[in-house]
């Protein structure tokens, strides 16, 4: 009896507690890689490309900045883009302003972890590191540039060293410590050191990313102009020492591979029908390059088709004609009320309907130019822009003229114009414009040397201009927040729901889960800025 | 046997104790055996001599042996379930055999406890409740779980607003965890069976897909049982903490064959609880649209001129009257129905007994195109091989499709939508969803608000499963006390997913005029028990019984998928994942295991006292891999229970039976998922040829433990008046350690959340079952029950910091549900008004309240105090029944409430229509005199989300059923029927109280502990009724 209990006892007890040996095998994920086997190189294109997702569609730059920037302009309330067109909460409004401070982390994080890992591998992979390291403070810049004072020096390691909890760091504490980090990690990088296998910008080539460094530092530095300019200088003429973008072959972009599920965020939410058909370039944008002769407008505008239907269809190209070309002002609806677009002042008319088409309805806003379909938003591949040479030269124009050590500023201008008409041939062949149409351009139109305000209003107006048509909208509008330029005037809608008291948003408030998230860190940051508000001037954003 | 070694000390010391209490006369000895009808032995049944205190329990071969006084006796034999029997007894006598009659006049029940073991309820140091299958059948839910509502205190079973193929939340004792859904474990005959929720619908939409326990056929249930505390199901370790409910399944029974027939019909009329202004119709500011395009613009905003009966201009351009329109609902919505039908055979004879059934279910949803189908056959043999070796085998097949679940909450595809319609607009001028050319009519200033009727013609969103839920047993008798059992429990599923957004849907177009996309998917979960059970029947002494149980548990965990998606369509209208212009993939595996030993010991004083312990010991695949010593993932969990039958020493006319009971318990958990104990890095699609790779935001942890749980339990069962009255109550205070869950980061860390470990959560309560027979003629009786549950939960821990832990949210994202350090979770955060110094409600310069940026606590979203009163009426053949159930003390955040005030459809928002709002205070306490539209001031208003939080509390008359028995005597001269009883069902037919207005307070888009008490843009709730039809054979 006792003797068969005991044995049954031992059999039972063996079989479940003896064979867990198996236990570490049966809890490893067989369908993912461990840190042993895993290439760091393949996080690389992740961090790029989620940088430009970022800073693209509806994760913000579209239903925000491009309109807060006033470079395009949407006639429609209620829409997701009364936020950036009347500055009215509207759709998730709360989800768009947390998109950036995610996504960006999260792409940062990406980078980071290639760091981790080839110090955790032992590789020596001093280039990999390098330019893991210099995407990362691309997408931390964007942070900081968005909401302000944010987490930097703690951000990150919640891996590494168990930081759940990062405090909130004062931008003037952030930029400082980007620009001195940046700076000595370019100068580790070496075109004879480690290969770079994965990355999509520059397939690895390490010149490139070295002028890429210098461009991002200058572009960093020209953001203190109002609030240090000493600091601005050091690192503007330490760029333009070390190397910065030298033609449009270095501009840094990604290509999209829709196929495979990587979609241009842009070209994908302007092909949303109601997006296609109302969102408008602005009237303060068209007025700025009509006025200047620009050969871009005709690339970049449309007219659509006659009507209803033939505005929707999105296969139909619009009429191209310098002279019809219309920007549309800000802060108008269709619903008849003293706010409707056709009240606006200059409001060419109601497209009529298309009599070859049954059942056509005139269309309200078709006569306004559009952004050119063939060239924006057909193709789900289109590249996105992170920054170009136009952009830096336009930067070096300026601090050219402030009088610091970079060069020529009516040089820097002239190839800064050049530069920007021959970059949207990278977006689809329907942009290109040929080089020598470019120079002839850029010659005809050089830097009013007149005096200082009329040089740094030509290049800011170009600036702006440039990045907001090559769809760069978030640094269209980080730029007028430094320099003022263009003068927007500010919507100010009647109704509900205004988030900005009727002036143009400065900054995106922090994402509400940061309360429940961080909550000690947040409230102390919040402290630190006043109040969490849109028109809370940020750090290098002073009056 | 003699060679046992002695009881354990406080054996002897019990048997002192009470064997004082004996009456020592003149004895002899008697000795006697008790079977049933079958001739099987009865074990443990109560032997007594009428007018002494001298009695005994049978041993595991019926036999028993007593001192019994000299003289004539008459000895009285009771056992669970069985009809009593007095047997007269001569001085010269010296055995006697015994016949027992199985009856329904007992004084309590067999019950099955854990791991199968049908125990004397009496003897139970714990609390469980027995439902049984014909409360389930009659007024059925297509989900089973759901008809457990209001029956069982401590539990409360609540569905979703996704159609009847939706899941049930189910809570045991409150929120039982933190990281899990908190549904108990079931097992149904044994083996452990998936209860996973296949999909569900978060605050960005998705549907419903449907939990395991839907899957099962009510007409097959023979009772469940619900383990309530810990101490009850601890012997299931590791998956106990939820609790556990057992299904025991139908058997046959010896005899010639039993043929039985049901049918179930009934109809689900869906109910509009909104109570909305038909005053003013679609506009802005007090106009109506004046454009085709503002009328697109406004079609859900009711903020315009009073409805005058004039005309106004409509999306289309076409002119409509202005009036009020009250048609929307029912326009949209049908009745939906479900007919069930379910044939049985039943039978047995000397050495085996089998049941097989076959029941098919159809059912309509109330959105078009939308529906269930579901196929079972159920198979349960049970043979004596041997005299000694018993086998049984049990098969659940079950192929369920469903058709176009409906999309829920605020996402694209929801067919809800004409929900938030302005009054005067009438939803057929929308029909039928598509225009000529095949795209979408679009109705609203949203393109991804989809247009309903494009939805329930258009969309499709299947899933199937077919699923097998088997096991094989076999059962060897060494000796007349001592078995081993062993059995293999298998449940698979394989699971279809197929759902497309059609070709023409408006958000969805590229510029190419290609539109829609798909995703097709199959899973494979299964799940395999092995068990190895010896156990042992004894009685020591004829007093003392003691009963063991060693086991050993294998449990494997397996699950595969491998799906498709792309588009959008190339060739329109074709719809599979070939036909796409870009592609997706996934793929996804996870195994786990867990090895288990268990044992189980309980002594028997007669029927006075029985104190019993288990223990488990369990070792968790799911914390291996990781940074911690082997010793710390592996863990013991001990229980002891104690009961004392009181009234066996009080021979009291009025208190028939008396209990009370004690239990102390541990249980243990692992991760709700494998591989969170180390870091992992994947390959994704490649970008222009350059493969990229990527990894979780979910941050694992490295240092995980098995969580545990504890709980204390006191209890006592009463009966009165020759058991006419019983009152069933448990005190209870539990608390669980180191739960696993996720915790929301800040983005900035890197990650978005981790596996945190250090979640303690408590619940404390107390459940009260009334029953009584206050009438008994005849011809008529009136049985009733009552059942009281409270539950005070409370959230002690979340992580080192103590942060709330961020779970649900609904649409507008002004508001949430989080776990709070120190209140009950989950707990709705809202933002409140600002006040003034003074309390005043402050407003901006335009006039307007100004939400409070912070959010605050607004009450938990759990029911406090909650259950159910049954009345059953019997007359003659006549049965009325009717089950009334209540909810008190919890919060509901309701989108439609935030929708309802910002869309002016609210009633709340006719005040000030006119003239504008003039209200609140200044800094400085002065009184505002700047007047706000109406429009401004609710559309603000319904961002200060605490006035989007409602009360819970209802009482509800969930079911009626009235049954006429057409009774074998009565179909003596009929052929082949032998018996028929018809039904008249209702079920959830209305609310005799409720607090929260426009909505129903049951609602809710999902089912996890997550989404509790939000709701929003769902489906709306049903009202049934229907027939039941049950008619047995004459064989």
């Amino acid at each position: 009896m006792k003797k068969l209990l005991i044995y049954i006892g031992a059999v039972t007890t063996m079989v479940a507690a003896s064979c867990t040996k198996d236990f570490d095998k049966i809890n490893t994920n067989p369908t993912q890689a461990s840190s042993d086997n895993f290439d760091p190189n393949l996080l690389l294109p992740r961090a790029e490309v989620d940088y430009v997702s970022t800073i693209q569609g509806y994760s913000g730059a579209l239903l925000f900045q491009s309109m807060w920037a006033q470079v395009f302009a949407n006639a429609e309330y209620p829409t997701y883009y009364s936020n950036g067109d009347k500055y009215i909460a509207s759709g998730n409004y709360t989800t768009y302003t947390a998109s950036i401070w995610n996504n960006a982390y999260q792409a940062a994080s990406k980078a980071k972890e290639i760091q981790n890992l080839i110090v955790e591998k032992g590789m020596t992979a001093t280039n990999l590191s390098s330019v893991a390291f210099i995407v990362q403070l691309l997408n931390l810049e964007l942070v900081t540039d968005i909401y302000g004072d944010c987490p930097y020096s703690q951000a990150l390691q919640a891996k590494t060293d168990n930081v759940a909890f990062p405090v909130y760091d004062k931008q003037s504490d952030i930029y400082p410590a980007m620009l001195n980090s940046l700076d000595s990690v370019i100068s580790t990088l070496n075109a004879s050191g480690d290969k770079i296998t994965n990355d999509i910008i520059y397939k690895g080539d390490i010149e490139k990313w070295k002028k890429f460094g210098y461009s991002l530092m200058l572009r960093m530095a020209m953001r203190l102009t109002k609030v240090d300019a000493a600091t601005a200088q050091k690192y503007a003429e330490k760029a333009y020492a070390g190397g910065a973008f030298s033609s449009v072959a270095d501009n840094a972009f990604v290509a999209f591979d829709n196929a495979n599920g990587f979609t241009n965020a842009n070209s994908s939410a302007l092909q949303v029908p109601e997006d296609f058909s109302q969102v408008r370039w602005s009237k303060p944008l068209m007025d700025f390059l009509k006025a200047n002769g620009d050969p871009r407008v005709s690339v970049i505008a449309e007219i659509p088709m006659n009507g209803t239907a033939n505005n929707n269809n999105k296969s139909l190209d619009g009429d191209h004609t310098f002279a019809k070309q219309i920007g549309m002002p800000n802060g108008y609806d269709q619903n008849g009320g003293a706010t409707d677009i056709s009240k606006a002042a200059g409001y060419p008319g109601v497209s009529p309907a298309d009599p070859a088409i049954t059942g056509d309805a005139p269309f309200a806003v078709g006569l306004y130019s559009r952004p050119t379909a063939a060239l924006y938003t057909r193709n789900l591949s289109t590249p996105g822009f992170i920054l170009t040479y136009a952009e830096t030269e336009l930067l070096f124009a300026e601090a050219a003229v402030r009088g610091w050590s970079v060069g020529d500023a009516a040089t820097h201008y002239h190839n800064g114009l050049s530069a920007a008409l021959q970059s949207y041939g990278t977006l689809n062949s329907a942009g290109a414009i040929p080089a020598a149409d470019a120079e002839a351009y850029a010659n005809a139109a050089p830097l009013n040397t007149s005096s200082t305000t009329a040089s740094l209003t030509q290049i800011n107006m170009q600036f702006w201009a440039t990045t907001g048509t090559l769809f760069n909208f978030i640094e269209a509008w980080n730029n007028w927040r430094r320099s003022g330029y263009p003068a927007l005037t500010p919507v100010n809608y009647p109704g509900t729901g205004g988030f900005s008291n009727g002036q143009i948003p400065r900054r995106e408030v922090y994402p509400s889960s940061e309360a429940s998230n961080n909550g000690e860190n947040y409230n102390a940051a919040v402290s630190t800025i006043g109040k969490d508000e849109v028109i809370t001037r940020m750090w290098w954003d002073k009056e | 046997m003699k060679k046992y070694p002695p009881p354990q000390l406080f054996i002897l010391l019990l048997v002192f104790l009470f064997s004082s209490l004996k009456i020592f006369a003149q004895t002899r000895p008697l000795t006697g055996v008790v079977k049933d009808s079958a001739n099987q032995p009865l074990v443990a049944a109560t032997v007594s001599v009428k007018g002494s205190n001298v009695s005994t329990t049978t041993a595991a071969d019926g036999s028993f042996t007593l001192a019994v006084p000299s003289g004539n006796i008459t000895l009285e034999v009771t056992y669970v379930g069985y009809n009593p029997v007095t047997v007269p007894v001569s001085p010269d006598q010296a055995d006697v055999s015994v016949m027992m009659q199985a009856g329904s006049n007992t004084i309590s029940d067999v019950v099955v406890t854990a791991l199968g073991i049908r125990k004397d309820e009496r003897k139970l140091g714990y609390s469980i409740s027995t439902v049984k299958g014909d409360q389930l059948t009659k007024a059925r839910e297509t989900n089973v779980a759901l008809s457990l509502s209001g029956q069982v205190a401590g539990l409360k079973v609540t569905g979703t607003s996704g159609g009847p193929g939706g899941t049930a939340r189910i809570l045991l004792r409150g929120m039982p965890s933190m990281n899990s859904g908190g549904s108990p474990l079931f097992v149904i005959n044994g083996v452990p069976m998936d209860n996973s929720n296949r999909g569900s619908a978060g605050e960005w939409g998705g549907a419903d897909a449907g939990d395991g326990i839907g899957n099962i056929n009510p007409d097959d249930i023979e009772t469940m049982t619900v383990l309530k505390g810990q101490a009850a199901s601890a012997l299931y370790g590791a998956r106990a903490s939820n609790g556990v409910i057992l299904i025991t399944t139908k058997t046959g029974s010896k005899g010639t064959a039993n043929i039985e027939y049901n049918l179930n019909y009934v109809t689900d009329k869906p109910i509009d609880y909104t109570d909305y202004q038909y005053e003013y119709g679609q506009g802005q500011n007090g106009e109506k649209p004046l454009t085709a395009a503002a009328a697109l613009g406004t079609n859900r905003l009711g903020w315009g001129a009073p409805l005058d009966g004039s005309q106004v201009i409509g999306y289309d351009g076409n002119q409509y009257a202005y009036n009020p329109y009250h048609n929307n609902f029912t326009n949209f919505y049908r009745n939906g129905y479900t007919l069930t039908n379910t044939l049985s055979v039943s039978g047995g004879g000397d050495n085996g007994s089998y049941r097989v059934s076959a029941s098919g279910l159809n059912n309509d949803n109330v959105t078009l195109n939308s529906g269930i189908s579901r196929k079972t056959v159920n198979l349960n043999l049970n043979q004596n091989v041997t005299k000694k070796l018993n086998v049984s085998v049990i098969a659940n097949y079950i192929d369920q499709q469903d058709r176009n679940r409906e999309y829920l909450s605020d996402g694209p595809g929801n067919p809800n939508n004409f929900q938030f319609l302005a009054s005067n607009v009438n939803n057929e001028i929308f029909k039928p969803g598509a225009n000529p050319d095949g795209s979408e009519i679009v109705f609203s200033d949203d393109n991804y608000v989809t247009n309903p009727w494009f939805v329930v013609n258009n969309w499709i969103n299947n899933t199937g499963r077919k699923r097998l839920i088997g096991s094989l047993s076999a059962k060897y008798n060494f000796t007349d006390w001592i078995y081993a059992m062993a059995r293999v429990g298998y449940d698979h599923e394989n699971d279809d997913y197929k759902n497309v957004t059609p070709t023409g849907t408006s958000y969805s177009y590229n510029s190419a005029g290609q539109s829609g996309s798909i995703s097709q998917s199959n899973a494979q979960t299964t799940e395999l028990n092995l068990d190895g059970i010896v156990g042992i029947n004894h009685s020591i002494t004829h007093n003392i019984s003691f009963n063991a149980t060693l086991g050993a548990n294998l449990r494997k965990n397996d699950f595969q998928s491998i799906g498709v998606s792309g588009g959008p369509f190339v060739i329109p209208y074709l719809y599979t994942p070939g036909n796409v212009v870009s592609f997706g993939r996934s793929y996804g595996e996870t195994h786990r295991e867990v090895h288990s030993a268990y044992y189980s010991v309980e002594f028997s004083y007669r029927d006075l006292l029985t104190l019993s312990t288990t223990g488990r010991y369990d070792a968790f695949s799911t914390l291996y891999n990781s940074g911690i010593p082997k010793e710390d993932r592996n863990i013991f969990t001990p229980s002891v229970s104690g009961s004392f039958v009181f009234s066996q020493l009080l021979n009291s006319s009025i208190l028939s039976f008396g209990k009370l009971r004690a239990s102390y318990a541990q249980t243990s958990g692992e991760p709700a998922n494998a591989y969170q104990t180390a870091v992992y890095y994947s390959v994704g699609n490649s970008i222009n040829g350059t493969p990229t790779g990527s990894f979780s935001s979910t941050l694992p942890n490295l240092f995980l433990k098995p969580f545990t749980k504890t709980e204390y339990e006191v209890g006592a069962d009463l009966k009165f008046f020759n058991n006419r009255l019983g009152a069933d109550i448990a005190w209870y205070t539990q608390e669980t350690r180191n739960e696993i869950m996720n915790g929301s980061l800040s983005a900035s860390t890197g990650y978005t959340s981790r596996v945190v470990a250090n979640g303690s959560v408590q619940n404390k309560g107390l459940e009260v079952a009334l029953t009584g027979t206050p009438v008994k003629g005849r011809n008529f009786t009136w049985d009733i029950s009552l059942n009281y549950t409270h539950v005070q939960n409370k959230i002690l821990k979340t992580d080192e910091a103590g942060n709330n832990v961020g779970l649900g949210t609904y649409r507008p994202l002004n508001a949430n549900t989080a776990f709070v350090v120190g209140l009950p979770g989950p707990q709705i955060l809202a933002h409140d008004f600002t006040y003034n110094d003074k309390g005043q409600v402050l407003v901006d310069a335009s006039g307007l309240p100004i939400q409070n940026t912070a959010l605050t606590p607004m009450g938990g979203v759990l029911p406090t105090n909650y259950g159910g009163l049954n009345n059953s009426f019997t007359y003659k053949n006549f049965n009325l029944s009717f089950l009334i159930d209540y909810n008190y003390g919890n919060k509901i955040l309701s989108a439609t409430s935030y929708y309802s005030i910002y869309r002016g459809l609210n009633k709340l928002t006719l005040i000030g229509r006119q003239d504008g709002i003039t209200t609140g205070y200044d800094d400085n306490g002065n009184a505002n005199t700047v007047a706000a539209s109406a429009q401004a001031y609710y559309q603000r208003l319904a961002t200060i989300s605490k006035i989007n939080v409602l009360d819970g509390d209802y009482i509800k008359l969930r079911q009626v059923t009235l049954s006429y028995t057409l009774s074998e005597e009565m179909l003596k001269k009929v052929p082949v029927i032998r018996t028929v009883q018809l039904s008249l069902v209702g079920r959830n037919l209305f609310y005799f109280m409720k607090n929260s207005e426009n909505i129903d307070p049951e609602a809710g888009f999902n089912a996890s502990i997550n989404y509790a008490g939000i709701e929003g843009t769902s489906l709306p709730s049903t009202r049934t009724f229907g027939i039941n039809v049950n008619i047995k054979f004459k064989n």
